[in-house]
């Protein structure tokens, strides 16, 4: 296959993609707009680190949505593996792409299921935030599973990719909670949560793990 | 580093999966190892002189970096 016709199927798999996400950002967006209107859930208790949770929940769960159904296609996948689309992927990829996936998908819910929560209610009764917490300590432990399972069937590149990106969030993250708790600590900046250094985490993680992949070709 | 994994693999006519197949790694890696966008472990670097019966330094030049 020429560049010439690579470039039109590659438009057409972007113009998927972005239809894809749109329309699900429309209807999460109509969804929580539906939410807040008939107050069943209150923005107004929801702090910056909520929103960019929500935002992080938001995408990784439609990644995982997409990356997974696509898994379904050994076509997709095949053209997910190469942009040319010249090869059918094997079982196993696609098997191994649905992993991914499941990854995605559960890490979106865990991220989401807290600040949705704390959203729902004003003061969280302790009966449902005990519940919610023990689904969130199952979904975890799935999520680490497929995780692991992964990794375990990962080869070098990926696991190099991976690894990179946790040296490269490390370095940079260290520096910047060293530098704001020296901050916090001469009274210069207001003190942060458990969650909003999470969720800092989280948004760095993914930006960085973008990049890497960009740089090893995996994009 | 640059390497000459492309030429081998079409002397032979092999397509990056069926190189790919031979290695055990994903078809991403050896595209990534053929671009000059990743360098393949020393384990996977024998495996690849191993596989076209050549020696390392013949496939890749780390002068040329």
């Amino acid at each position: 296959m020429n560049a010439a016709s690579e470039a039109p199927r590659r438009n057409a798999s972007r113009l998927v993609l972005g239809g894809l996400g749109l329309l699900f950002g429309g209807g999460l967006g109509y969804l929580v707009g539906r939410l807040i209107k008939t107050g069943v859930i209150d923005a107004s208790r929801l702090g910056w680190s909520d929103n960019l949770a929500v935002v992080i929940a938001a995408c990784l769960i439609a990644m995982g949505l997409i990356i997974g159904l696509a898994s379904f296609s050994r076509k997709a996948v095949g053209r997910m593996i190469d942009r040319t689309g010249a090869q059918l992927a094997t079982p196993a990829q696609a098997s191994f792409y649905r992993e991914q996936a499941v990854v995605m998908f559960l890490a979106g819910i865990l991220m989401a299921a807290p600040v949705v929560t704390t959203a729902s209610f004003e003061a969280i009764p302790m009966v449902v935030a005990s519940i919610i917490m023990l689904a969130i300590l199952a979904i975890f432990l799935i999520q680490t599973v497929y995780n692991l399972t992964v990794w375990h069937r990962s080869d070098e590149l990926i696991r190099r990719v991976t690894s990179e990106t946790g040296a490269v969030c490390f370095w940079v993250l260290q520096g910047l909670l060293f530098l704001w708790a020296a901050a916090e600590k001469l009274g210069l900046a207001p003190p942060l949560t458990a969650w909003d250094i999470m969720t800092v985490l989280m948004g760095t993680y993914l930006v960085v793990a973008s990049i890497m992949s960009a740089r090893r070709g995996l994009s | 580093m640059k390497n000459r994994l492309k030429i081998l693999r079409a002397e032979r006519n092999w397509s990056q999966a069926d190189l790919a197949d031979r290695l055990e790694v994903s078809r991403q890696t050896v595209n990534a190892i053929e671009t000059g966008k990743y360098d393949p472990s020393l384990p996977l670097a024998f495996r690849i002189g191993r596989l076209f019966e050549q020696p390392i330094e013949t496939i890749f030049d780390d002068e040329a970096a």
